[in-house]
């Protein structure tokens, strides 16, 4: 029997987020622990947090799980994996340890399944350097698998949502459009060419981009994952205090995302997330209704976004490039905070 | 009245079969589409407020029923200045490097040549995207001295954050150390890296 994953969710990946403004009143809810070691948390809605061990270490913690992005269980394994390190490389960290995080419908699925979840959770970690050393598993229906990892930072080098600076530029190391690819997919709409860019994106670990943003010191970045590019370019911007103004035309899309939004292949998730940031943004009258929803669609094991001072763009662009990810460019700049912290343009 | 039933269905389903009938639907002519989903009711409206298009809402029993109309839609030109009448540096990079190998463009007159470079950086201000780098050497350092014809342009540029790295042999070779002002005196390894690791090289 060939094992179909895409059968059993209605969405997956991170379009299978709690809707962020959901999210952000329940988090207002919550105490944040107060530790003099806890260097990042979840007020400034960061990747992860990191928690100081000495002047030279500290530790980057961070999870992520969710439902099937594809048929393949050894593919869902590896693009599952290759989201939940994003993070640590977000925050400029190295990652190293991890465990499994399994919810797998033992009665529904053959063994075989499990099996090739986790080897392809464990190639990707491994090409990630990453040990897994346990983990934890449920019997649950639809199956959701992801990694819990930790990654070592220096103290003094940790990149946050709260590192943009007013001149910066903003540079997207992966194009957008996986949520919209799967869901098209889902519907039949998405050509095989498509789902293949789509999963080759989804795999491609961070690791690259991550190095670059080390070599030059860069302090503000994100990993775009289910809140949309928009979603996370908000947090980035309330975080550190600046507005931010997207180019939508600059934006890199995979394949045929621009047509299938047209035809109308809007994932809800993009409705969720729109609602979440709109208060806060401002669209340009004439912003293309579709660039404006490609925008806030959900990503999963989307690219980095990071804030690059203007006179570094052009050398960090061609290191990028040089190291494999030629889609990166250029699509938006910071500036001093404006009414609104989010600014769509063409 | 045509309907459209997308009850049982969940986004994006209802909104591409909705899109299309508003494709198909001559202007002002309506059609009905039916949902028994609230988010998908949602998503709906909001799509068609956003496309300003007009509809109504009726509900019985769980399932609503939009009535939408297709109008044309009428672009708001409205506060469209306003948007653009910032400050935020609209220009983007792009990842291409253009190679000044002389101080003219093409080969033939000289006269000519001096005109057409000219007018080529000019014109680099407006391309869609700028290059990453632009590098200089043998004749093209000439461009980057102090009273070359196009050093404000270059200027400029460099200040939209365009690095520049002119071949310093060839500084030197054409005693130009005191009247070049402009990018980075550079090595040939950074001038053939900065080329090799760019997909494309542009040579005026």
């Amino acid at each position: 029997m060939k094992i179909d994953l895409l059968q059993m969710v209605e969405s997956g990946g991170c379009s299978a987020k709690i809707p962020p403004k959901q999210l952000e009143e329940i988090l207002k809810c919550l105490p944040l622990p107060e530790d003099p070691n806890i260097l990042v948390d979840f007020d400034t809605h960061d990747d992860a947090g990191v928690y100081k061990v000495n002047d030279d270490l500290a530790l980057v913690f961070t999870t992520d799980f969710f439902p099937p992005v594809c048929s393949d269980p050894y593919e869902f394994g590896q693009i599952a994996a290759a989201n939940s390190v994003s993070d640590v490389y977000a925050m400029g960290g190295t990652p190293v340890i991890a465990l499994n995080i399994m919810m797998f419908p033992a009665s529904k699925l053959p063994a075989e399944a499990y099996i090739d979840i986790l080897r392809g959770g464990a190639d990707m970690a491994s090409e990630a350097g990453v040990r897994i050393i346990g983990g934890h598993s449920i019997d649950d229906f639809p199956p959701k698998y992801g990694l819990a990892v930790v990654g070592y930072v220096h103290p003094r080098k940790i990149i946050t949502n709260a590192g943009a600076r007013p001149g910066d530029a903003l540079i997207l190391t992966k194009p957008l459009g996986t949520g919209v690819i799967l869901a098209g997919q889902r519907l039949g709409l998405a050509s095989e060419d498509d789902v293949v860019e789509a999963k080759a994106v989804m795999k491609l670990l961070n690791a690259s981009g991550a190095e670059v943003m080390k070599k030059y010191g860069i302090i503000g970045a994100t990993d775009i994952t289910g809140f949309g590019l928009a979603g996370h370019v908000l947090k980035m911007a309330k975080a550190s205090s600046v507005s931010v103004t997207l180019n939508m035309k600059r934006v890199p899309l995979i394949g045929k995302t621009y047509s299938l939004v047209d035809q109308g292949c809007i994932p809800g998730a993009s409705f969720r997330n729109l609602e979440y940031a709109e208060k806060d943004a401002s669209f340009v009258p004439d912003l293309d209704y579709n660039l404006k929803m490609i925008a806030f669609d959900a990503q999963t094991s989307g690219g980095l976004l990071m804030c690059v001072p203007q006179n570094k763009a052009g050398d960090v662009i061609s290191d990028l490039h040089s190291a494999g990810l030629r889609i990166s460019s250029v699509i938006g700049s910071v500036t001093e905070k404006r009414e609104k912290f989010l600014y769509l343009y063409k | 009245m045509r309907t459209i039933d997308t009850r049982g269905q969940q986004c994006p389903a209802p909104i591409i079969a909705t899109k299309k009938a508003l494709n198909e639907a001559k202007k002002g002519e309506a059609f009905q589409v039916l949902t028994d989903n609230q988010t998908s009711l949602n998503n709906l409206t909001r799509f068609l407020l956003d496309n300003k298009t007009k509809y109504s809402v009726n509900e019985t029993q769980g399932v609503w029923t939009l009535t939408i109309t297709k109008t044309t839609a009428e672009t708001t030109q409205q506060r469209t200045e306003e948007y653009c009448n910032t400050d935020i540096p609209h220009f983007s990079q792009g990842n291409f490097v253009i190679a000044f190998t002389s101080d003219k463009m093409g080969v033939g007159d000289d006269e000519l040549g001096n005109l057409l470079m000219a007018n080529f950086i000019k014109a680099i201000k407006d391309l869609d995207h700028l290059p990453a780098k632009m590098v200089f050497y043998n004749s093209g350092v000439m461009l980057g001295r102090d009273d070359s014809a196009v050093i404000e342009n270059l200027r400029e540029i460099e200040k939209m954050g365009v690095k520049m790295l002119l071949c310093a042999t060839c500084v030197n070779f054409y005693s130009l150390k005191e009247k070049v002002h402009i990018g980075t005196l550079s090595n040939m390894y950074e001038i053939a890296r900065a080329m090799a690791s760019a997909p494309n090289v542009i040579k005026p």
